[in-house]
């Protein structure tokens, strides 16, 4: 509906600015998603707040955006526009008015634009248009309210209003609850703000990102769609979860993901649609691109790749809830077992690995970890009595193969470093992820050979690119902060914690004037690349964190 | 015929109708939802004015199965057609003069022609056919009603 990132003419939008020259700053209320940017100009200033509304009691719209322009001195001048284009830009659109308002209606989406203190609107070309006046001490209010397969609702300007501040207020109030108290407060709190502006609230689903095709490169064709749950996220989702303190939240995702795997049990998917379907067919639409980067992607055709760290992830998110004190009940404990039976058959094949290469499938060293991991787990679920025992032996005697083959195969004696994959001398930050997941000893001098490699080769100021070789696409792209964010926790974990505080406290200050991180960043000019905000970014931050605060206190 | 097959008519038409509605939702033809509607003429809660909706839905689909029984007794004639001609009728009703002028009278939460400026949030009005509610809603209604009254016809003249 609003699409103009993605192409400026054609998106739909809703804009709001001074009409005078002026400077801006942003933030977010302390702990809240309610986001407050006060415009300076020449006749005086004035604050808008923006509010995606938490629904309360009484009669609410399905989805409603609200913004509120405070005069804060002299006077101040907006004009303001909203133009939806439904479908990507590719439905039709009526612009019309029911009880006075402005509605735009297509199919069965419709939009509505009520406005209080905001001048007369005029509808031109498929948009909804006015002018705001606002001196000290006043305000005005505009607020969207979205209709899906149902009538619109239309509210008064009071309920739009509290609606406003019952959102702020509900926000401080979780974010209050937040356990982390340590060095990096805001960045972990604001990491888990932005995480739970991913959650889709019907199933408990956290999605990658907010946004498609925000590219890797400027006008590359790195182009893609992360509006989908990722299983690669599942053990950073849940510990994030369990380690901040929100138990609701880690039980939602927990039984959203076994109930999503459940429709390609024992296989899983590399990724999932939020409704927890499985299939996400990749097509590209006819827009401009950000920045002319095409194409522009919705759908994602790794969902059906080969990914066989996935299993280690599900295998690892599983024993992190049930060593929590949760309960996993009979059924989901006996397609645990099954996953552990299908990685023993499985592991020996060659896959797409964690980045979802587009290149000839390889035997990815952290894919093999992973299974590793999974056997490992399983074994120790079985241990614990909480999923069948029956193969636990061949469980723990393929992780002993999956072992050899790692150390022998995928381990260069030149390096001193495991490498991306089997039989080559190429790195990848991924295999970080091991030392993460407790592969092997942390303080091996394996280990401490593969951080300095990755170091040594991956590593930039406080920036670390995702591998060396090939991927089977055109271009380049910038470093990934999640690699970055791994590498600190790999650090504090092998017991270089200062030297894990000091990439902390480099890559906190890396985040933009919100507290939000994208996918990548340029290392020249410290540009976000990729989509935002990037849960994985974010998700890692927060493990990070919690790793270096635990590796203090020890 | 008899009431037990108006009955029975009432329930399977209702069944069709609600569905046939809920699919013109699901393929993007109308953001018609009667139960909401209904629902909350009761209650301001979304959830509860689903469901009681629904309910209320049902009775409603009862209403009309025996009013065309007793139409029927009373012209003599039956069968699934007529039923289907009911239906068409009870649809151009339903879209104008039901819904479009009565309902957002009664409504306690339904804007009308001449509400301005709510002071409380009010539902958007159905308007005439209820296209407010997308261009397609009028076809998506009839096809439901004549699939209702076709069912309600047929039923009734089955149990004869």
């Amino acid at each position: 509906m609003f699409g103009a990132l993605l192409d400026a003419e054609r998106g739909g939008s809703f804009e709001l600015r001074p009409e005078a020259p002026y400077d801006v700053e942003r933030r977010y209320r302390p702990g809240t998603n309610v986001l407050e940017t006060t415009f300076h100009t020449e006749g005086g200033a004035a604050r808008v707040v923006d509010a995606m509304t938490v629904a309360g009691s009484g009669l609410v719209p399905f989805r409603e955006l609200a913004r509120r322009v405070d005069g804060l001195a002299g006077e101040v001048s907006f004009s303001w526009r909203v133009e939806a284009r439904f479908g990507y830009a590719d439905a039709g659109t009526r612009v019309e008015r029911r009880l006075g308002v402005p509605v735009a209606t297509s199919g069965a989406h419709a939009l509505a634009v009520q406005y209080w203190n905001a001048g007369e609107s005029a509808t031109e070309e498929g948009a909804i248009a006015g002018t705001i006046h606002v001196r000290a001490g006043e305000s005005a209010v505009i607020a969207v309210s979205i209709a899906h397969q149902e009538p619109l609702v239309f509210s008064s300007r009071e309920e739009v209003e509290a609606r406003i501040e019952a959102t702020a207020g509900a926000w401080a109030d979780w974010s209050s609850g937040r356990g982390y108290r340590g060095r990096w407060g805001d960045a972990v709190i604001r990491s888990a703000l932005a995480l739970k502006l991913l959650v889709h609230a019907p199933s408990g689903a956290v999605a990658a990102a907010a946004t498609t095709s925000v590219p890797e490169e400027l006008g590359g064709e790195r182009n893609w769609d992360y509006r989908f749950c990722w299983v690669r996220d599942s053990a950073f989702t849940l510990g994030a979860f369990l380690g901040l303190g929100c138990g609701a939240d880690a039980r939602a995702y927990f039984w959203w993901l076994m109930q999503a795997s459940q429709l390609t049990q024992p296989r899983l998917r590399v990724l999932y649609r939020l409704d927890g379907g499985a299939r996400a067919p990749e097509r590209t639409l006819p827009l401009r691109g950000y920045r002319d980067s095409r194409p522009v992607r919705i759908g994602n055709a790794a969902a059906a790749q080969l990914q066989l760290d996935t299993y280690g992830e599900l295998l690892q998110t599983a024993w992190l809830y049930a060593t929590s004190g949760y309960r996993i009940d009979n059924d989901i404990a006996r397609r645990l077992a099954e996953m552990a039976d299908l990685v023993c058959e499985s592991w020996r094949h060659p896959d797409a690995g964690i980045w979802e290469v587009r290149s000839q499938p390889q035997h990815f060293t952290q894919s093999k970890m992973m299974c590793w991991v999974a056997l490992d787990r399983a074994g120790d679920l079985a241990k614990r009595g909480v999923i069948p025992a029956g193969h636990a032996q061949r469980w723990l005697q393929e992780a002993e193969s999956i072992q050899d083959f790692v150390e022998t195969r995928c381990f260069s004696e030149e390096k001193r470093s495991y490498v991306r994959h089997a039989g080559s001398d190429e790195l990848d930050a991924s295999l970080l992820l091991g030392l993460l997941l407790s592969y092997g000893d942390p303080g091996s001098d394996r280990w401490a050979g593969t951080i300095e490699a990755v170091r040594r080769e991956l590593q930039d100021g406080p920036f670390v690119r995702r591998y060396t070789g090939e991927d089977g696409l055109v271009g380049s792209e910038g470093a990934f902060l999640t690699c970055s964010f791994w590498l600190a926790e790999a650090l504090a974990r092998s017991g270089r914690v200062e030297d894990a505080t000091r990439l902390m406290d480099q890559l906190v200050a890396l985040a933009n004037d919100v507290g939000l991180y994208a996918e990548e960043i340029e290392p020249a000019t410290g540009a976000f690349l990729g989509n935002i905000p990037q849960g994985l970014s974010h998700l890692a931050l927060i493990s990070a964190a919690l790793a270096v605060g635990e590796a203090t206190a020890r | 015929m008899s009431v037990w097959g108006a009955i029975a008519g009432g329930f399977a038409g209702t069944l069709v109708l609600t569905t046939a509605l809920r699919a013109g939702n699901e393929l993007n033809l109308t953001r018609m939802d009667l139960p909401f509607l209904l629902g909350t003429a009761f209650t301001s809660d979304r959830t509860r004015a689903k469901a009681l909706g629904y309910v209320l839905h049902f009775l409603v689909g009862f209403g009309f199965a025996l009013i065309y029984y007793a139409i029927f007794l009373a012209i003599g004639h039956s069968g699934w057609w007529l039923g289907a001609i009911f239906g068409l009728l009870h649809g151009l009703f339903s879209g104008t003069a039901l819904v479009d002028t009565l309902l957002p009278l009664i409504h306690p939460r339904m804007g009308t022609r001449s509400t301005a400026a709510p002071s409380v949030a009010l539902l958007e009005p159905p308007g005439f056919l209820m296209l407010n509610y997308g261009a397609q809603t009028p076809l998506v209604s009839l096809v439901a009603h004549i699939a209702y009254g076709t069912l309600v016809g047929g039923f009734i003249s089955l149990a004869s």
